[in-house]
């Protein structure tokens, strides 16, 4: 159900993002990097206008406005002050709760949209020339050999060594040699069945699917791009290691960081525009 | 009057104030600009230091025509031997050639220099790491922090180089200066007025702090493992093919009780493809039998106390496959620093050898990047050291294509280490000694010609040079020594023995059970011998008066009579350091510096003050080939594109002749003069 579910989310998100992300392949990183922020920042300030009470918000941070007052004028006073700290405290508390609804809004296509953003930031294409390890982790067996499954090269891509087989860890990798830019399919074969994975070749930005998840729905939600393999399946996963993006914005490690920091700072110039409470 | 009334500013004030502003402006800025331009006026001079060229074998192959362009070089300007220092051992001879003067000035006489008052205890002579002072107390951890309230000193490592290095002067007249890996310079000295820059060469250490320890991995290792000088190796048992082992990192020192890091890796061969997959972290290598990895970074975490947030060592290295099977051995190069996020300074500026790591990826950063501890304790055969020795050059020689694209004007150093390493294992010259202690003739031929083909190469890459900047620039390319057979060795403790100046005959090694109430003199390093002098060490015996003397006398006559059992002579000369050396830095200067004949050096044991039963032994090692013997044996090169007048210039010659170049005069605290004077 919830596979089903994820499978769903990730077709709608693929399909969106397809059309909305699809400038990301022809502007610079940092610049597409900072659009998006910027764009979602000052969304989710909208959605957050949207499914939030602002009348209530607006209300709550006039009393801690009023309470904050009333400690400092009554500062020698122990008891008024307790009083005032534990109203603050529940206040606080309220002003949480007025934010959940539109936290829970926002989470499950933020989350989409993360793992959507990550497909172009978390890493980048080969590029022609440049080798990777492909490994497909198999459904645990008894066993002891590894079944012969073969990796064919193509025009686009070489195989140029493997397969290592381990059996302890019920995989098998490969090296591969990236040969022609694009979107191509490496395909798995082992016996009659055929298994492929996407491989993306390119000097600039691709959607990368680092992994073709197995049927576990947090795994496709991490991998949404391609659909899992069937939990029946012989092969659960097939991993392909990417080289990490080098980029303050747009790069592996930094991405998730500057696009936060960007999209709350969009939020907050926008704030007094869209007059949002929060 | 005008009280209370706006103050009338007109537009062409306006104006004229911005103008002047921007005026002043940009005068400020050319004249900052002009402070930092290079002032050398174009002039370009370029020293290429190859280690360990040998002028001998230079001339026979210059005669055979195999070394066109150092010939061309030499008949177009100059060619000569080049006088090294006493002893010609590398740290010595490089620090003698950046002060231009001799180790009284910067105090290095030895790779290993011995502390009289802790009575011969060893430490390295060209750096030294110095503890820190004060710590706090969490658990299991100790801990410095240098601010305040607690400002603990830090521990930190200093070169130990004494004197003036000749760039100062560069520096000091706005003149350009850049250094690649310059030897006898860790940590990199610093640029007071910002016109040097140099990458740390021979001295830098690699993540552990040592000078290179490579890590082995095998199933017919040990099954404790085994540390061995310069290496460990570790046993591997696999299971379904696969097995788990560590890497071993540095130390935390933040422990009480300091205990090595280490880093999971996992084993997993196919012996069907004859490859191999390990699983470093979360990165995996693939590697098939007989082939190397790129550079892998390697991060070791470090425990901290709660709250604090964890620290780690960071570290690059190299894997290379040798075998899957029968027997799988898998090696692992000793982690050199990172030079994209260096853990301690490799460079002046610091920032030097990250703008190069960012423009031309990793590289090693060690001081010896050829493995030759790799190939003595037997983990490479020749083919394997050659082969890594190659993919060294071969990363030099991507660095010194940068420097050369970098380098405008001012001077230019760039240092090769290959000729020296390579030497160390192929040399073996058999008009010398037809007979070499490990290797059958044709064997020790083959080896020899790899030391030609090395030549052959460089003398490839001193054409292209040429080619690009001989009308442009003054050249030289000079080798800090050069080299001969190593086929005897000497063990100066054991003759000491034998000839009754250290006690008693049981004696082992002089760090552990030797007797100071009743030893005169003992050896320490390569060349360096000690007096047992008393007020200097603390267990001296030896009075320094007509005593010492005496004995000095008796020991120099008694060591150049040594003979070998073909009667060939072992010891040229035994030179006192007070005839040889001057200068304000002479702390650490040994009594006696002892010079080889050719074929001859000091034994290994020697080096760290052990003893062995004979006095005079073949040489075993693969390292068939030194240097360490009298200066006069084994002289290094120096070609020039100009003429050289000096007759019999030395290395210390090199620094006023390159300041003489930049129309600078030589500094009183330099001996050298300039070669192109007479």
């Amino acid at each position: 159900m919830l596979v089903t579910l994820v499978l769903w989310l990730n077709t709608i998100s693929n399909s969106i993002a397809q059309i909305l992300l699809a400038p990301v392949a022809w502007l610079p990183g940092w610049l597409s990097a900072s659009l998006i922020a910027s764009v979602t920042g000052i969304v989710m300030l909208f959605v957050f206008k949207q499914t939030s009470n602002q009348s209530a918000l607006k209300r709550t941070r006039n009393q801690i406005k009023a309470n904050l007052i009333a400690l400092s004028l009554f500062k020698e006073e122990l008891r008024v002050c307790l009083r005032v700290q534990l109203t603050l405290l529940a206040q606080a508390g309220r002003l949480l709760a007025l934010s959940a609804v539109p936290i829970l809004v926002m989470a499950v296509p933020m989350c989409l949209s993360l793992a959507q953003l990550s497909l172009w930031y978390q890493a980048r294409p080969l590029a022609c020339g440049e080798q990777a390890i492909v490994t497909v982790h198999l459904k645990p067996t008894n066993n002891e050999v590894l079944p012969e499954i073969e990796l064919t090269p193509t025009s686009a891509v070489d195989v140029t060594m493997g397969p290592v087989r381990v059996p302890a860890s019920n995989m098998i990798c490969w090296k591969i040699e990236a040969i022609s830019r694009g979107l191509h399919d490496l395909t798995f074969e082992w016996g009659e069945q055929i298994f492929t994975k996407e491989l993306a070749i390119s000097n600039s930005f691709l959607p990368v699917s680092r992994e073709r998840p197995s049927s576990n729905p947090s795994s496709m939600l991490k991998y949404p791009r391609e659909r899992p393999f069937a939990a029946d399946s012989p092969v659960q996963s097939i991993q392909i290691e990417y080289p990490d993006r080098v980029s303050w914005t747009s790069g592996t490690k930094s991405w998730m960081a500057y696009w936060f920091f960007t999209s709350l700072i969009a939020a907050f110039v926008a704030r007094p525009l869209l007059k949002v409470d929060f | 009057m005008n009280s209370g009334r706006k103050p009338k500013i007109s537009r062409r004030k306006i104006l004229s104030g911005a103008a002047a502003s921007a005026g002043a402006l940009a005068t400020a800025c050319w004249l900052g600009g002009c402070n930092r331009a290079s002032r050398s006026l174009g002039k370009k001079v370029i020293v290429i230091g190859i280690d360990g060229m040998d002028p001998r074998l230079c001339r026979s192959m210059m005669l055979a025509g195999m070394l066109p362009n150092l010939a061309k070089l030499a008949s177009a300007g100059s060619f000569s031997n080049l006088a090294t220092s006493m002893p010609p051992q590398s740290p010595v001879a490089w620090a003698s050639f950046i002060n231009g003067a001799g180790p009284g000035s910067h105090g290095i006489f030895d790779f290993i220099h011995r502390h009289p008052h802790q009575q011969c205890a060893p430490f390295f002579s060209a750096a030294e790491t110095l503890p820190g002072e004060g710590s706090i107390e969490v658990g299991d951890h100790r801990l410095q922090f240098n601010f305040p309230p607690f400002s603990h000193t830090l521990p930190k490592t200093v070169l130990r180089r004494q004197g003036i290095p000749f760039w100062d002067e560069l520096d000091a007249k706005g003149i350009p200066s850049t250094f690649y890996d310059l030897p006898s310079n860790y940590p990199p000295s610093p640029s007071h007025y910002g016109h040097h820059r140099c990458i740390s060469g021979m001295g830098t250490p690699d993540v552990l702090g040592t000078y290179g320890t490579y890590q082995y991995f095998s199933d017919d290792s040990p099954s404790k493992g085994l540390e061995e000088g310069g290496g460990r190796r570790s046993k591997l048992r696999f299971i379904r093919d696969s097995a788990k082992t560590k890497i071993v990192g540095p130390d935390n020192a933040m422990l009480k009780t300091p205990t090595p890091t280490t880093i999971e890796m996992s084993v997993h061969r196919d012996r069907r493809s004859d490859a191999a997959l390990l699983i470093v972290g979360d990165h995996k290598i693939m590697l098939r039998a007989g082939e190397w990895s790129g550079w892998t970074r390697l991060d070791f975490k470090m425990s901290t106390p709660p709250p604090l947030p964890s620290q780690s060592a960071s570290g690059i290295c190299r894997f290379y496959l040798q075998e899957v099977a029968p027997n799988f051995r898998l090696y692992m190069t000793p982690i050199n620093i990172d030079p994209s996020k260096p853990a301690v300074q490799l460079s002046e500026p610091k920032n030097f050898i990250t703008d190069i790591s960012n423009a031309l990826g990793l590289f090693y950063t060690t001081g010896f990047q050829e493995d030759h501890k790799a190939r003595s304790n037997g983990i490479f055969n020749d083919d394997e050291f050659r082969q890594q020795a190659t993919m060294v050059l071969e990363e030099r020689l991507t660095l010194f294509e940068y420097a050369l694209k970098n380098y405008e004007d001012g001077l230019l150093f760039f240092y090769f280490s290959s000729s020296d390493l390579q030497s160390h294992m192929f040399w073996w010259n058999s008009d010398e000694d037809a007979l070499h202690p490990t290797r059958t003739t044709p064997e020790a031929a083959s080896r020899f010609q790899y030391v030609k083909d090395l030549y052959q190469k460089l003398d490839g890459i001193i054409g292209d040079l040429d080619q690009r900047y001989g009308s442009k620039a003054t050249l030289f390319v000079m080798s800090d020594h050069g080299f001969a057979n190593f086929g005897r060795q000497f063990n100066v403790n054991s003759w000491l023995r034998d000839s009754g100046y250290l006690n008693p005959r049981e004696t082992t090694s002089v760090l552990t059970d030797v007797d100071w109430s009743r030893t005169r003199a003992y050896g320490m390093g390569i060349n360096a011998l000690y007096l047992n002098l008393k007020g200097r060490e603390r267990d001296g015996i030896v009075e320094p008066d007509d005593t010492a003397e005496k004995l000095t006398k008796q020991l120099i006559a008694q060591l150049e009579a040594v003979r070998d059992i073909n009667g060939q002579q072992v010891i040229r000369k035994v030179y006192r350091s007070s005839e040889i050396y001057s200068g304000p830095a002479m702390e650490f200067a040994p009594d006696l510096i002892i010079g080889y004949s050719r074929g001859y050096r000091a034994s290994w044991e020697t080096c760290l003050g052990e003893l062995t039963p004979e006095v005079l032994l073949d040489n075993p090692s693969p390292w068939s080939a030194d240097h360490c013997a009298d200066a006069l044996e084994v002289p290094g090169v120096l070609f020039s594109n100009k003429s050289i007048r000096s007759p019999q210039p030395s290395l210390t010659d090199l620094a006023p002749s390159i300041l003489d170049e930049f129309g600078l005069p030589t500094p009183k605290t330099m001996t050298g003069k300039s070669i192109f004077q007479s």
